[in-house]
């Protein structure tokens, strides 16, 4: 009995009975209708759950026939594992989406049957294998839907239903129509049946049938241009209401495309290709909305596309069907849970305007699910929807669809651009401080459906990463870190930070174990650099909410990354840090307005990487890195991709705007981490991108290309260095500059250019570390930002100032500390390959970074002591201590370079050993470049003439000033400099900006009115049509116009010539009496009225006429008789 | 230009259409199908109406659903017109004219012969042409004509809405009878089908077809008073 | 041969449906657009009668002028019109939506032009 009770067809009675017992139990008791609502709405979701899982556990798909018998002669439903999927997380989100609208539901009965009735009528749909019944389900869930509409009270929200019931109605018309014609070709309504025959559908009612089918499904999912109705409608319903439009019944409609795709197979390409266009454009769109629900109509839009596409895109190329069904159905749950969970919060918190959203008052809770959702809606992980794209691209990469690549990351690009717009928007300032009380009281009802949403969104990305067999423990280890420092968020800040260094340095080891060449050498960097400049956050006694969890995560993803053996692991971990510094970012106030910005490079730089990625895979067939080895020649497009990716990230110049403002303006002891430590990861990817350029042949070239960037990057940094007044971004250049040398170290792929650039890696995350942490201790005890503020600060904090000097003597390459052995090593191995160019660039480069970080440390502490400054102090302990330590370290690389280089080159053997590259020099040879003595001769030279022929342009260029003195020789070269400032770089992305907006408006106007584009889109599947039908028909439409030149009597003539020929090639007795009455009528009608349109109508009066006076002439003995349905039937006459 | 581009989705639409007119092709026999349902429903079920032996019975999920949209719209109707005319506009409204005398009259004599037609079309749904869905618009029918005759009559709602909602759930429980002691779901042979054409005949479908046309009929009469408001 | 009668139909039906179209395209009055939409749907209910008409078919009921045997042959095609009547059913549900929506409309500016409505583009 129980057995029986769990079967899906009773969801259709929970159903279509609770509905109908709703208005019965409301005579009986007000209450009772909710109770029964709740019971149905719980028993369909439980019954899909269940079901689901039987079925997923082997019990085979379930059949559901209907009135006992078998599917051509009955409707007949199917529950399997695809099914089931769809049913299961469609029921899930309508039991929340019931929670989150109860408070309008409740209202009236009428509205709790409506939504009762619409959640059966999705699983309906998703369900039936009838193709007239899905017709019956999808007026069933678009009337649940207009009805549901009806809770939007305002003007504009009727008129916005008004246009989407337009629209629906025209395109379930259409899938009557074209389910009508499918069956007089097919003679079958089942769609088993259907597809087994699609080769019937060949002529032109079964194609056009076929193609109004099709045309309904799409229409449905709202193409651009016509689908204004939808957001009109996304924006002005009440957010429940549109949750569920966009994504249960989108959901429902999906299915339905997804269960008659066979049928389709031919128009594939045309699907992808309409998908694709949507998908791009209602991203694109996307970027202009003011209204909250309407953008997050136009990303809805924009994933079923995406959907869509990867659906026709993938069943085109005949993927395996596994698959098929991960990709489609990681993109699903992720669409589906993340965009619920926003409408949700956008009705929740009630605010149509994005300006008008500040999230911030509303408390951390709501801060964190809503960033939860954006994260899952760009695809990031650990959401599905990550997995899920990152399948799509393998699929579509190993199908050699890379221009379908190309446009999924760049729709992705634009939705996570306008997303996490409304993000840095949302947390933007503290607006409306007022408004935060009654925010809070409504969010704690609101909150929870979006809270259960990311729930399960982490639940599915588990699940997910799972089934890609990448779930395992370390790979989770940070995210898991996180979640176990954002529970103890109460504690003081202090002793958060020392339980975040604590786990960090703990996972961190763990994570470590096993992890040996350039990755231990890295992870070794990592784990002691950051622990070490992390317990800078020491100083600081506030709370910092969110600080120290994120920081973990962020910290322990660098490590993870490099213990990553395949690329998806490696991405994953790429794209946690990308999450993690960005949204540290944003916790900085004075950050926030860059937030964008950095996050929109590092998602390009990621995308870049994805798609090399999948090259890679493609080309291979396998993403373990250690199939990379054999990487032939094919793989060169994915180096130069895997490459410009990593240069994306490193912020090479040309595309390093980002990079500045996120680090100078993050909190002091954050851009500490950024700035040494974060910049060091893509630069590890550069080290995986260049190993992979040596296996391929044209590899090489490339690295040349590469260096040239590195040292330009290099050059360019440090001339906008010298020229930069405030002091944190000119650490920020510098730091660019310096990572332009570790670029071209690394592009030069020897042994030597290796060991340097892990020499100067190293190096610079100390060196740089300190410097930021002075910048940090400046800014803290002073509060000035500006170099020429400051002065004389040595006196003041001496203790700064000495590790400070040290750091600058060791980044600028002066003998005897670390940067010197760097430098020398570089333009060695430089000049071992020949590449002078470079060369000279790394001199002129070298020269300019000497005469910034003289100014740097002239600026602060040297000079007479500013009297604003008279009563700073040295600097706290928290940041002097990490600052000592990490001097520490910069002593030991200087003095004891062995025990470092020995495992580095050690570590780089393997990578060099079996190829071509290695120069056949032992390690003793390299040290024996180092010659102390002979260095330091050539560095003081070239120094010297350096120093010298600056000083001379300096002389020659003015007079002397009156202050002669460091601060006016600066000065006059930053004069000089002065086009640098105008950043043409910087005006160049603020144009992509501005066009990407302008494109944004121009599609937008280009959307024409609504139910005209709707046919439009019936012009794009009328391409469907053999060609020659077009001019079938163009050409008697011709002809009839150029008969019109003639004259009316000439049509008219023609018109009644026409019927008479008709009726003259009759052949039935009836059809004949029709025709000849027809046409008596026509000949009448028109010689009364002496006009075409008195003949139409004679002719219709007539041919009426003519078929009921009917032909009498019969066989003889034979009557006509009439039955009691008004049927003639003829029978022996009555004698 | 409004009119251009009608006249262009019309142009265009009637380019897809016309590839239906030119190709199609009057069926000579019917198809399998439609044989087999010739075929069995007669003897299966014992319908003489094969329309209605598959409207009710094959395909009666189809019929469900259809009831189910009827019940959905004139809920629909109720949330749209009922809550705030009822307040606001039916006071402030002048006295509606009366209606002429040809029609108070005429309603008098032809209501009660539609009523009994529209029952009768609905009993024999089984055997003739008709059923639930036509006899149900038939007496609905005539409700909208006793309401244009005296403007004054207040259907009983509470009544109606019982009504529809008992039907509904009725013929969910003659499907689930049909699940339980038949074949399957909405399966109408658990009662004996008769000899065919006999009026007692075909099972469960007369059954059905008066629950349908009872539900029918309350629905869009509904329907027709929530629009006299 | 000549037009077949399920033809004339057929084209009957397809030209409603093209009225209708243009009676949803071209006017501005909502009442005219749903009045559009119903002799659409009923242009696509006609279609789907005619399809099912078989050559010389009579109405697949049986009795004296249709016996059980002969209906195979002679009855006509019983799944449109199984269908069309849902379809019916299904077309009267949403003009009767429509409606409400059009009355609401009215209400809500006291005009039936779609052009009052310039909250959402049309």
């Amino acid at each position: 009995m129980v057995e029986g009770l769990i079967h899906p067809l009773n969801i259709f009675l929970l159903g279509l009975g609770g509905g109908f017992l709703i208005p019965l139990l409301y005579r009986l008791s007000k209450r009772l209708p909710a109770v029964a609502f709740w019971v149905a709405l719980g028993g369909i979701a439980a019954l899909s759950g269940i079901c689901f899982w039987r079925v997923l556990e082997g019990g085979g798909v379930i059949e559901i026939e209907t009135a006992g018998s078998l599917p051509p002669l009955a409707i007949s439903l199917r529950f399997g594992v695809a099914e089931g999927y769809f049913a299961f997380l469609v029921n899930l989100v309508a039991v929340l989406g019931a929670w989150q609208l109860w408070r309008s539901l409740r209202e009236s009965y009428t509205t709790l049957l409506l939504y009762l009735i619409l959640v059966m009528g999705i699983n309906g749909m998703i369900m039936t294998r009838d193709l007239f019944n899905l017709f019956v389900f999808l007026e069933i869930v678009s009337v649940g839907t207009y009805g549901l509409f009806g809770l939007g009270r305002s003007p504009s929200a009727l008129a916005a239903s008004f246009k989407y019931i337009m629209a629906t109605v025209l395109a379930s018309s259409l899938f009557l129509l074209g389910a009508a014609l499918l069956y007089h070709v097919c003679a079958t309504l089942s769609i088993d049946e259907l597809i087994a025959r699609r080769g019937l559908i060949a002529g032109p009612v079964g194609a056009t049938g076929l193609m109004l089918v099709l045309a309904c499904l799409v229409i449905e999912l709202k193409p651009y241009p016509a689908n204004g109705w939808g957001l009109d409608v996304y924006e002005t319903a009440p957010a429940g209401v549109a949750a569920i439009v966009s994504v249960g019944v989108s959901a429902g409609v999906f299915f339905a495309l997804l269960k008659l795709l066979p049928l389709f197979e031919p128009h594939l390409t045309l699907i992808a290709i309409s998908a694709a266009i949507t998908f791009l454009a209602a991203n694109l769109i996307g970027l202009r909305q003011a209204n909250v629900q309407r953008m997050l109509g136009c990303s809805s839009v924009a994933q079923m596309a995406l959907l869509t596409m990867a659906l026709a895109l993938l069943s085109r190329s005949g993927d395996a069907e596994l698959n098929v069904a991960f990709v489609i159905g990681g993109l699903f749950a992720n669409h589906l849970f993340a965009k619920a969970g926003l409408f949700w919060l956008a009705g929740a918190l009630n605010r149509e305007r994005i300006r008008d959203w500040n999230v911030l008052s509303t408390g951390a809770p709501f801060v964190m699910v809503f960033a939860a959702l954006l994260v899952a809606i760009a695809g990031l992980p650990p959401f599905p929807g990550f997995w899920a794209k990152w399948e799509l691209v393998m699929q579509l990469a190993v199908n050699g669809d890379q221009v379908w690549i190309a446009v999924v990351l760049f729709g992705s690009l634009l939705e996570a651009a306008y997303m996490f717009r409304w993000f840095c928007r949302a947390v933007g300032d503290a607006r409306g401080e007022d408004a935060a009380v009654s925010a809070l009281m409504r969010w704690r009802r609101g909150l929870m459906p979006s809270a259960a949403c990311v729930a399960l969104l982490l639940f599915g990305g588990v699940v997910a990463a799972w089934e890609v067999g990448a779930a395992s423990a370390w790979l989770f280890a940070p995210l898991v870190s996180g979640v176990i420092l954002l529970a103890s968020e109460g504690l003081a800040g202090r002793v958060k930070c020392v339980l975040m260094l604590l786990l960090v340095s703990a996972v961190g080891f763990w994570l470590l174990q096993g992890v040996g060449g350039i990755s231990g050498l890295f992870g070794a960097l990592f784990l002691a650099g950051g622990v070490v400049i992390a317990s800078a956050g020491l100083y600081r006694d506030d709370a910092r909410h969110g600080y120290y969890p994120l920081m973990a995560v962020l910290l322990l993803s660098m490590i993870a990354l490099l213990r990553a053996t395949t690329s998806l692991e490696f991405f994953f971990c790429w794209e946690m840090v990308t999450l993690a510094s960005s949204f540290l970012l944003a916790l900085s106030p004075s950050a926030r307005r860059y937030v964008l910005q950095f996050f929109l490079f590092s998602l390009a730089a990621a995308f870049l990487l994805l798609a090399g990625f999948g090259l890679v895979a493609a080309t291979l067939g396998t993403s373990s890195f250690s199939a990379f080895v054999t990487a032939g020649p094919a793989a060169a497009p994915a180096f130069v991709l895997l490459a410009l990716g990593c240069l994306v990230k490193i912020g090479v110049i040309g595309v390093h705007v980002w990079l500045p403002n996120a680090h100078a303006t993050a909190d002091g002891d954050l851009s500490a981490i950024f700035s040494p430590l974060v910049t060091k990861v893509p630069a590890f990817g550069l080290f995986m991108a260049t190993y992979l350029a040596t296996r391929s042949q044209v590899g090489l070239e490339l690295a040349h290309v590469v260096g040239w960037i590195g040292m330009l990057t290099a050059a360019g940094a440090a001339l906008l260095a010298l020229n930069e007044p405030d002091m944190k971004r000119m650490l920020a250049y510098s730091s660019l500059s310096q990572t332009g040398y570790i670029v071209a170290a690394i592009s030069l792929m020897s042994h030597l250019g290796w060991v340097t650039a892990l020499y100067l890696v190293a190096n610079h995350m100390m060196v740089k570390g300190i410097l930021f942490l002075t910048a940090t201790a400046i800014i803290y005890r002073t509060g000035l930002r500006r170099l020429e503020d400051c002065g004389g600060l040595a006196r003041r904090m001496p203790l700064t100032f000495i590790v400070s000097v040290a750091a600058l003597v060791s980044m600028s390459g002066l003998p005897p500390l670390a940067g010197f052995g760097g430098k020398w090593l570089l333009l060695t191995a430089m000049l071992q390959k020949e590449w002078y160019g470079p060369l000279a660039l790394g001199a002129v480069a070298t020269l300019i970074g000497l005469l910034y970080m003289f100014r740097f440390g002239h600026a602060l502490f040297l000079g007479p002591l500013k009297r604003a400054l008279s009563d700073a102090r040295e600097a706290p302990a928290a940041l002097l201590v990490p600052q000592f330590l990490l001097l520490a370290g910069i002593l030991l690389l200087s003095f004891f370079p062995k025990p470092f280089m020995v495992p580095v080159s050690a570590a780089i053997d393997p990578q060099f050993a079996s190829t071509l590259v290695w120069q056949g020099m032992s390690l003793e040879l390299i040290y024996a470049y180092w010659d102390p003595t002979r260095a330091i001769v050539i560095a003081v030279i070239i120094a010297a003439i350096g120093w010298l022929a600056l000083w001379l342009i300096y002389r020659g260029g003015r007079h002397p000033a009156q202050v002669p003195g460091v601060a006016r020789f600066f000065q006059f070269y930053r004069l000089m400099l002065a086009p640098l400032r105008k950043a043409y770089v910087e005006r160049f992305w603020d144009g992509v900006a501005i066009a990407a907006e302008r494109g944004a408006g121009a599609a937008r106007l280009h959307r024409q009115r609504t139910d005209l584009c709707a046919s439009g889109t019936l012009l794009c599947h009328s391409a469907l049509f053999p060609r020659d039908r077009v001019s079938q028909v163009v050409k008697p439409v011709m002809s009839s116009i150029f008969k019109e030149k003639e004259g009316k009597k000439m049509r008219n003539a023609f018109l009644i010539v026409a019927l008479v020929g008709i009726v003259a090639s009759g052949c039935t007795a009836t059809e004949r009496g029709a025709g000849i009455g027809a046409a008596t009528g026509a000949v009448v009608g028109g010689a009364i009225t002496n006009d075409v349109r008195g003949a139409a109508v004679g002719a219709a009066i007539g041919g009426v006429s003519g078929a009921v006076i009917g032909n009498v002439a019969g066989r003889p003995g034979q009557c006509y008789y009439r039955d009691r349905n008004g049927r003639r039937y003829v029978a022996a006459c009555p004698r | 230009m409004r009119r251009l581009f009608g006249a262009i989705a019309v142009l265009l639409f009637g380019v897809v259409l016309s590839g239906v007119a030119t190709g199609y092709v009057e069926r000579i026999a019917p198809s399998e199908l439609a044989r087999r349902y010739l075929a069995e429903v007669p003897l299966d079920l014992g319908a003489a109406n094969v329309v209605t032996g598959i409207l009710i019975t094959y395909r009666g999920f189809d019929t469900l659903g259809e009831v189910a949209v009827l019940f959905m719209v004139a809920a629909t109707v109720g949330l749209l017109l009922g809550a705030e005319t009822r307040g606001t506009s039916v006071a402030s409204r002048p006295e509606p004219r009366p209606p002429s005398e040809l029609v108070s009259n005429g309603a008098e004599i032809v209501l009660p012969v539609i009523f009994l037609f529209g029952v009768y079309v609905i009993a024999n749904g089984h055997l003739s042409a008709g059923g639930g869905f036509q006899g149900g618009a038939v007496v609905a029918s005539a409700v909208g004509l006793m309401v244009l005759a005296r403007p004054s009559i207040g259907l009983d709602h509470g009544f109606l809405s019982v009504a529809e909602s008992l039907a509904g759930v009725l013929y969910v429980t003659v499907g689930i009878l049909g699940l339980v002691l038949a074949g399957g779901f909405l399966d109408s042979r658990f009662l004996p089908h008769g000899a065919l054409g006999a009026f007692v005949s075909a099972g469960a479908i007369p059954l059905i077809s008066a629950l349908l046309g009872i539900k029918v009929g309350a629905e869009l009469s509904v329907i027709i008073d929530r629009f006299r408001s | 041969m000549g037009l077949p009668i399920s033809h004339v139909l057929l084209v009957t039906g397809l030209l409603l449906m093209l009225i209708g179209l243009w009676g949803v395209f071209a006017h501005r009055n909502i009442l005219r657009i749903i009045i559009g939409f119903s002799i659409f749907n009923t242009g696509i209910h006609i279609v789907m009668v005619a399809t099912g008409y078989v050559t010389d078919g009579t109405a697949p009921i049986i009795d004296r002028a249709l016996p059980v045997g002969e209906a195979v042959r002679r009855a006509v095609d019983p799944i449109p019109a199984a269908l069309v009547v849902t379809a019916i059913v299904i077309g009267f549900s949403v003009t009767a939506v429509m409606l409400a929506y059009a009355v609401r409309l009215h209400q809500a500016r006291k005009t039936l032009s779609i052009d009052a409505f310039t909250e959402s583009k049309w």
